[in-house]
Parts: structure tokens; C-alpha cells; sequence
């Protein structure tokens, strides 16, 4: 564990790679690297690849998917090298995920309390009181009304909104160094979107914890995060500052998904889909890559 | 999507208003609330419209807009008659369709047609595509052959091909312009569109809207358009109706609404929306 | 419009695929055996021979040619017997699986989609059927009408067709909250129109996998009642009535039980396996 106080980064992807087994890739090379502190935005059309980089820095691939180059850092710490049970330590110990999906990411079984705390015992071998006060104050912390109550409910008991800030109080109860953000807000209305978006903010900025948040809407990445990483179809578009993507987007493909993006306080700017042109020759420059990647190995 | 809505000045308002195709007072309905049901005696029932009253005006599309809980979908799902309201009166053309049966209402589900959110779920996944798109023409004497599914998968912008293929192999764009193409085919006067990008990429989204514009204003149609989107209802609706636990909040052309939202819940709505522009302070 | 390309849609490559093909195989031997038996079966199953009880099988000492799997304790041969036998095991799974899963999915499917009064009706009388203890029934059954095939049939089918009735009951309720329901009326379909030609198609898988199911537990429910001798008289051969004279000798004439054992064995394996290769391969999706 030596070493990762000195390493800048939270997190560095080097050219990562994914293909499926019949070697099909979906992700090609990606890059990217994460300061402490730091809200990276991953953004993408569906297919583009996005989740698939958080799942591969926690270690939660599907098992038909296979690693075919690259490293995964996290706080200088090489993942790829170290054994499978280290490497699940370790990821465990300084990383948590906020899913997609609230319904299905909380046992329905199982009592909201243990489920926050659990991890914190066995995990990071806290004691059970001191798991039970941390995850009461984090309830609090997310506006819930009545912590010890909720400790107690059933997750069918509450709202989708709240069952979100339980999942946000329960990956940021351990302090971890980096959170992967999957969609959170997908589910969601609008105006609870808000909310959730400015918990993580605020948690976020509190703690100095980094973020890779995974979202598909230009508008959120707008409003959350500083640095983006555009994808299309497991392919780096454009790596920048958040301010750069929307004032002066280097990539076409990029202006192309903040013009699809309705506004309704823009109306001058038509909102238009991406245009077939611009897709397919994205796609050829991929497939000649490809190509080439092939004619490599061979 | 152009700027042209803003030429659309709110002096349509003030001018004869367009005749309504809808015409909705009072409606009320409520739902059997089973997780309170006791042992014997029936469930207490959750009211989810209280007393909605509203037009549809002919020839536009009219936005519903609302949190999920509103009531946006099942009010839309009234206009259509796959459910039947508590009470009230749901004038179409006139005509009280509220509480007629399944068999007094065949004649009218020609006109009245739906596309739903979920494309994947309102596809037959055992039935191809021209036979999902051809069997309601049958049903209406409007031909239904192979080749009447492919002219309706040509006016959303589908190649011929995709009439042998079954749903799971298309993609979510692909699939809602299916559904799009399964209500025109039968040539209706009102199509009730619920929340039907809300699963696509932002991409599919464009496309899908514009096809469905352009679609309306060749074919004269009226159009509920069911959003939790203002954004996509700006650019897409003349008016908007916007819903709040079962009650309507505001409605109006969307230009008024717009430029001086009346209610808390639309400004609330409206600021909600994370536009994709540089704001620092939104967050804060 | 990356969204219009008219690729071709991807298909995986098809296997052969081996839950499918060996119990084809199998079934499809032992029902040629069946159709064919008299030419089949290399011996009169009913032949008695007391100079040739026990005979070992062929590969044993002691065998003698043209008895392959041996004889039983009245001299007769075990694989005629086993391949006669297989022409009343086939009969019965066949049809009296066929009638339980007629009445049970027709019930089911009415009970899921309409729902209400209909709902209310078929699902109490499940519930009742349910609670009645099934062997004392077919006992019942059995001393009522006698015994023979038809009140064997009877008898499965008039306890089984709850197992179809409830599962496909739950089946067409998911699917009759599906959209493609709403969107059937929407199109003006009449409600059995629906029924028959949106949801059945979606249950059918369902539907044919218990199908054979039920064909294995046909085979068994026999076996067991010509087991305790209520099945057919104990003079033509069944699976069930050889393994029930077969462990009268088990220690000295293994042979009797374990041929007849093994058949039954494979044959309800290969039903439920086949069930389950069907319902994949008939699922649009799943492929």
C-alpha cells in the first residue's frame, strides 16, 4: 500500500481493452485519469461502451467479457498485477458504486441497516457501533428524515429517490478515494435528479472523493462534472475540460450530441440527430482500425 | 426541429380557438390500492385523477407534462379508452366515449391510436414486423398485405427489409419507429404518444421527434404528446398541459407557459432540467 | 440515421445442439421400438420358458444367443418384454399428457386473461383439486372405473391438469400486462383474437416444455401403478410391473429390475431435457 500517497492520480486507465470472446472489441484503447477530487464525466450513446469502464476499475465485468490489453491503476496501484483476491481487497477498500438501478441494487429481503453496514464491517473492519453511528449521520447527511427509521425499513418501503440516497449515504459511508457513478439518475424524475445531482456534488466536494460518472445526457455532464471523456463505440472521441466540451468542442461527434440535446431555452438552435454521415465515417475509421488491429496480431 | 415555433406567436390564442377533437371535463379515476386491502371487504382506492377538465385541440399537438405520480400517462390512457374513468365526460368529436364497451368502441380505436413507451414490450417478440404493422389494417379493411407493411415502414424511414424481422433484433430507435408506423398505417385522427423517447439515446431521440412532426403535419394529425421532458416539449408541442398529483396545475400555449409559468410546480419542472450549457450556480 | 441501416440482423451460429438432439434420439429409438415391436423384439414377450429362468444377460456367463439382456424368473425375454412394454409407456404419455395439458393450459389461459368472475372460479377449483391427497385419488379412480389404460389416462390427467392450469394461469397474467396486449386492443383486436394470437404464441413455450414434462411423469405415474398392480392385467408386460417383479429377485437376477429401470430412467430424462431444448429453441429471443 506504500507508494499511493505519492501518486497524483486517483485513477489511470491506460489503453484499455474489452472484447467479447469471439473477439468482437468494445472498448479500444481507453484512456483516461482521475484527480482526487475530480468529477470525470464518461459520455456516450447506449453501446458506446461508458459502463463498461467502470466495471472493468471495480472489477465487475460480465465473465464473457475478456481484458485484452491495457492497465488499470488505482492510486498508483497496479490492479492487473496483483492476485484476484488482493486485487477485490483492495478495489473494496477504496472504491464504491452508485448503480443505475435503486430497485434492484438494495436486497428487497433485507433490512436497509445491515445493508449499509455490513460492508463497513467486514470490509473495512469497523465495529459494529461505530458502522451504525457512520451510516445514521450519512442518512442524515442525505436529507433523510428520519435516520433510525429507515435503518429499520424494507427497501420496498421507500421511494426510488430515497432508496438512491441510501445507495449514495451507503458508497460514501467508508470515505473511499474513488466513486463510480453509473447512470444515477436515469431512473429518476427531474426535479429528483436535482437533488441527487447536488448530494454528490456536495458529498463529493466534502470528502475530496474522485467521481467517474457515467451518464448518456449532455445536460448532466453540463452541470456535474469537470472533465469529460467523450466515447462512441468504445472509442476516446474527445478528452477534455468540461468548460472546453461546451464552449469550444474540439470533436464533431461531440458538437453532435450537445446539438441533439434539446433546450428549451434555446430555441434558435434546432436540436437535430446526429447526422449518418458523421456516424459512418466514424465507424469506417473504426473498422479500418480494427483491421489493422488484427493484421497486428496476426 | 427549427426555430420556427417561435414565429408561432401567442396570438393564436387570442384568435378563434382551433375546435377540439377532446373535450374532458371533470374526470376522475381511481385505482384499487391492494397493498391496504383488507382481509375481507374490498381496498380502499387511491385517487390518481381528481377532476381533470381539458381540450385537445384538432390538428395540434398538445403536450402533457408531469412527475411520475402525476397522472400524465393514465389521463392519456383514458383519452384512448383502455381505461375507463370513475366519472365525468370525455367528449370526442362530441360524443361521451367515457363509458362505452369494448365492442361500441372497436369502430373508434381506428382513429384513436397509440404509441407506447416501451417498444419493446408493445412488440409482439413472437410476431415479425410486417405482421405486427398489417394485422390492425386487416382488421379495418385497409388492405394489410406485406407490401401495405412495407409503404408504412417506408413513411418512417425503414427499409423494406425490416418487415421479416422480429422486434428483439431491432434497435430502441428502430423499434418506436415501428410502433409509429403500426398507428399511421391504420391513417387515424389522434395518436396518444406516451413517453415515447424516454428510452432512447439522445440521437434515436432527434430522430424520432422530427420524424413524428413531420408525420403530423403531412397527415393532419392531433397529437397527445405524454413527456417528463420541457425541453422536448418546447420544441415539439403547441400546448401544454402540466400535471401535479392527479390535478392540472397550468395549462396553455406553450409560449405563454413558457415565458411566464403561473404555477410553482412548472417553474420547479423547468429549472429541474439540467440544459446542456455552463452553469456554474445550478447546483448550488 | 445510424439507426436505419438495413444490416442483416446477427443470428449465432447454430449448433447442434445436444439437449435437443440425444433426447430426440433416444425417444426416437424407443418409440421405432415401440411401432415396430412384434418385428422388433426378438423373442414372444409372453413366452414363458421355465428351462431358461434367470438367464443372464449376453454379456455375462451362462447367456444364451438371442436372449441380449436375459431372461426373468418365468423363462421370458427382458428386452421383448421392455420393447413391448415401451408401446403402453409411449401410449399413455402421449395421450393422456396431451389431454392433461389440453384441459389444464385452456383453463389456465382463460383464468390469466380474463381474469375476474372466470379467474375466480378456475382458481378455487385448483385450490380444492390441489388439496386432495393424488394417489388416494387415482386409487379412487382406479376402483371406481377398474383398472386398464383408459382409467390410467383418466387418472393422470384428471390429477395433473392443476400443474398446467396454475402455471400457465401465471404465465398469461405476465404476459397479459405486457404492451403489445393494450396495444392488440388498441388495434382493434377482440379479446379472444388477443388471447389466441398474441399471448398464446408467448406461452406456448411454456406450454410445450411442461408438455413433456407431463409425458415423463406419464410414464412414471404408470409405471407406479403397474408397480402395485393397477394398471393393466400383470400379464402384459409394463416397465412398471417387470421392475416390481425384478426386485423379488434383485439379489440373484439384477438383470430383471435394471434394464427396465434404466429405460424409464432415460426415457423420463430425455422428456424433461427435451422440454427444456424445445422451449429455447422456439423462443425468438432466447436463440
Amino acid at each position: 500500500m506504500t507508494g499511493s500517497h505519492t501518486h497524483p492520480n486517483t485513477l489511470d486507465v491506460m489503453q484499455l481493452g474489452i472484447a467479447l470472446p469471439n473477439g468482437h472489441r468494445l472498448l479500444r484503447d481507453v484512456s483516461l485519469s482521475l484527480r482526487p477530487g475530480e468529477v470525470r464525466a464518461l459520455v456516450g450513446e447506449s453501446g458506446a461502451g461508458k459502463s463498461m469502464i467502470g466495471k472493468a476499475v471495480l472489477g465487475i465485468l460480465p465473465q464473457n467479457l475478456r481484458v485484452t490489453g491495457g492497465e488499470i491503476l488505482l492510486e498508483g496501484q497496479h490492479l492487473g498485477a496483483m492476485t484476484p483476491w488482493t486485487r477485490r481487497k483492495t478495489v473494496a477498500q477504496s472504491a464504491a458504486l452508485i448503480p443505475q438501478d435503486p430497485l434492484t441494487a438494495l436486497n428487497p429481503a433485507r433490512r436497509i441497516g445491515p445493508q449499509i453496514t455490513d460492508p463497513l464491517v467486514r470490509i473495512h473492519g469497523w465495529s459494529r457501533a461505530k458502522a451504525r453511528d457512520t451510516a445514521l449521520a450519512l442518512l442524515d447527511r442525505v436529507h433523510i428524515r428520519d435516520p433510525k427509521r429507515v435503518m429499520e425499513s424494507y427497501p420496498h418501503e421507500l421511494s426510488g429517490g430515497m432508496r438512491q440516497r441510501v445507495l449514495i449515504a451507503a458508497a460514501f459511508a467508508p470515505s473511499p478515494r474513488l466513486i463510480v457513478a453509473d447512470e444515477p439518475t436515469t431512473a429518476l424524475d427531474v426535479t429528483v435528479q436535482k437533488q441527487i445531482l447536488r448530494l454528490i456534488r456536495e458529498l463529493q466536494q466534502e470528502t475530496g472523493t474522485a467521481v467517474l460518472f457515467v451518464t448518456h445526457d449532455m445536460g448532466v455532464v453540463a452541470k456535474i462534472s469537470q472533465k469529460v471523456t467523450v466515447l462512441f463505440a468504445g472509442k476516446v472521441m474527445e478528452d477534455a475540460p468540461t468548460e472546453r466540451i461546451f464552449t469550444d468542442p474540439a470533436h464533431p461527434y461531440t458538437r453532435a450530441l450537445i446539438a441533439a440535446t434539446p433546450s428549451y431555452a434555446d430555441l434558435d438552435r434546432p436540436f437535430s440527430p446526429v447526422p449518418q454521415t458523421l456516424i459512418a465515417e466514424l465507424q469506417g475509421a473504426i473498422a479500418r482500425d480494427d483491421a489493422r488491429h488484427q493484421g497486428a496480431a496476426r | 426541429m427549427t426555430a420556427q415555433t417561435q414565429t408561432r406567436t401567442t396570438a393564436s390564442e387570442a384568435v378563434a380557438p382551433a375546435p377540439s377533437l377532446f373535450s374532458v371535463r371533470d374526470l376522475r379515476l381511481s385505482f384499487p390500492d391492494l397493498a391496504r386491502k383488507p382481509l375481507l371487504g374490498a381496498a380502499p382506492r387511491n385517487e390518481v385523477l381528481k377532476g381533470l377538465s381539458f381540450d385537445i385541440p384538432a390538428g395540434q399537438i398538445t403536450g402533457i407534462v408531469g412527475e411520475s405520480g402525476s397522472g400524465k400517462s393514465t389521463a392519456g390512457r383514458v383519452l384512448v379508452r383502455l381505461l375507463e374513468p370513475d366519472s365525468g365526460s370525455v367528449l370526442y368529436e362530441g360524443r361521451d366515449i367515457g363509458h362505452l364497451d369494448e365492442s361500441a368502441l372497436r369502430p373508434l380505436r381506428r382513429d384513436l391510436q397509440m404509441i407506447f413507451q416501451d417498444p419493446m414490450s408493445s412488440l409482439n417478440p413472437r410476431h415479425k414486423v410486417w405482421r405486427i404493422i398489417a394485422q390492425p389494417m386487416k382488421r379495418y379493411g385497409l388492405g394489410g398485405t406485406r407490401a401495405d407493411a412495407i409503404a408504412a415502414l417506408g413513411k418512417v424511414g425503414l427499409p423494406a427489409a425490416f418487415a421479416e424481422r422480429y422486434p428483439h433484433e431491432l434497435s430502441g430507435g428502430q423499434r418506436q419507429r415501428v410502433g409509429i408506423a403500426r398507428a399511421i398505417a391504420l391513417k387515424p385522427r389522434f395518436i396518444l404518444a406516451d413517453e415515447i423517447v424516454s428510452g432512447l439515446d439522445v440521437s434515436s431521440q432527434a430522430q424520432v421527434l422530427l420524424l413524428l412532426k413531420q408525420l403530423a403535419r403531412e397527415m393532419g394529425l392531433t397529437i397527445a404528446f405524454i413527456s417528463h421532458d420541457l425541453s422536448v416539449i418546447r420544441h415539439l408541442c403547441d400546448r401544454v398541459i402540466v400535471l401535479n398529483r392527479g390535478e392540472i396545475v397550468e395549462q396553455g400555449s406553450v409560449d405563454a407557459v413558457f415565458r411566464a409559468p403561473a404555477s410553482d410546480v412548472t417553474r420547479t419542472l423547468l429549472t429541474a432540467i439540467p440544459l446542456p450549457e455552463l452553469d456554474p450556480d445550478w447546483l448550488s | 440515421m445510424a439507426d436505419i441501416t438495413a444490416a442483416a440482423p446477427r443470428r449465432r451460429a447454430r449448433r447442434l445442439n445436444l439437449r435437443l438432439w440425444l433426447p430426440l434420439l433416444w425417444l426416437g429409438a424407443v418409440a421405432l421400438a415401440a411401432i415396430f415391436a412384434p418385428l422388433v423384439a426378438p423373442q414372444d414377450p409372453l413366452m414363458q420358458d421355465l428351462m431358461l429362468e434367470r438367464l443372464p444377460p449376453a454379456f455375462m456367463d451362462g447367456s444364451e444367443p438371442g436372449y441380449w439382456l436375459g431372461t426373468d424368473s418365468l423363462g421370458r425375454d427382458v428386452l421383448s418384454r421392455m420393447i413391448h412394454g415401451a408401446r403402453i409407456a409411449l401410449f399413455v404419455s402421449l395421450v393422456a399428457a396431451t389431454a392433461t395439458c389440453l384441459f389444464g393450459a385452456a383453463l389456465g389461459l382463460v383464468a390469466g386473461y380474463f381474469g375476474g368472475w372466470w379467474d375466480r372460479v378456475i382458481s378455487r377449483l385448483v385450490d380444492i383439486w390441489m388439496a386432495f391427497p393424488p394417489v388416494l385419488f387415482a386409487v379412487l379412480l382406479v376402483a371406481v372405473i377398474g383398472t386398464g389404460l383408459t382409467s390410467v389416462i383418466a387418472a393422470i390427467a384428471l390429477i395433473d391438469w392443476t400443474r398446467f392450469a396454475r402455471v400457465i394461469r401465471a404465465e398469461t397474467m405476465v404476459q397479459a400486462r405486457m404492451d403489445y396486449v393494450d396495444s392488440a386492443r388498441i388495434g382493434g383486436a377482440r379479446r379472444l383474437t388477443t388471447l389466441i394470437s398474441e399471448i398464446l404464441p408467448n406461452v406456448l413455450p411454456s406450454i410445450i416444455a411442461l408438455l413433456m414434462l407431463e409425458m415423463g411423469i406419464a410414464v412414471i405415474v404408470e409405471a407406479i401403478l403397474s408397480f402395485v398392480n393397477l394398471s393393466i392385467s400383470s400379464d402384459d408386460p409394463t416397465w412398471g410391473s417387470m421392475i416390481a417383479e425384478g426386485r423379488n429377485a434383485i439379489h440373484f437376477a439384477w438383470w430383471v429390475l435394471l434394464f427396465p429401470l434404466i429405460a424409464l430412467f432415460l426415457t423420463v430424462l430425455s422428456f424433461s431435457t427435451l422440454g427444456e431444448g424445445l422451449k429455447q429453441r422456439f423462443d425468438p429471443v432466447l436463440q
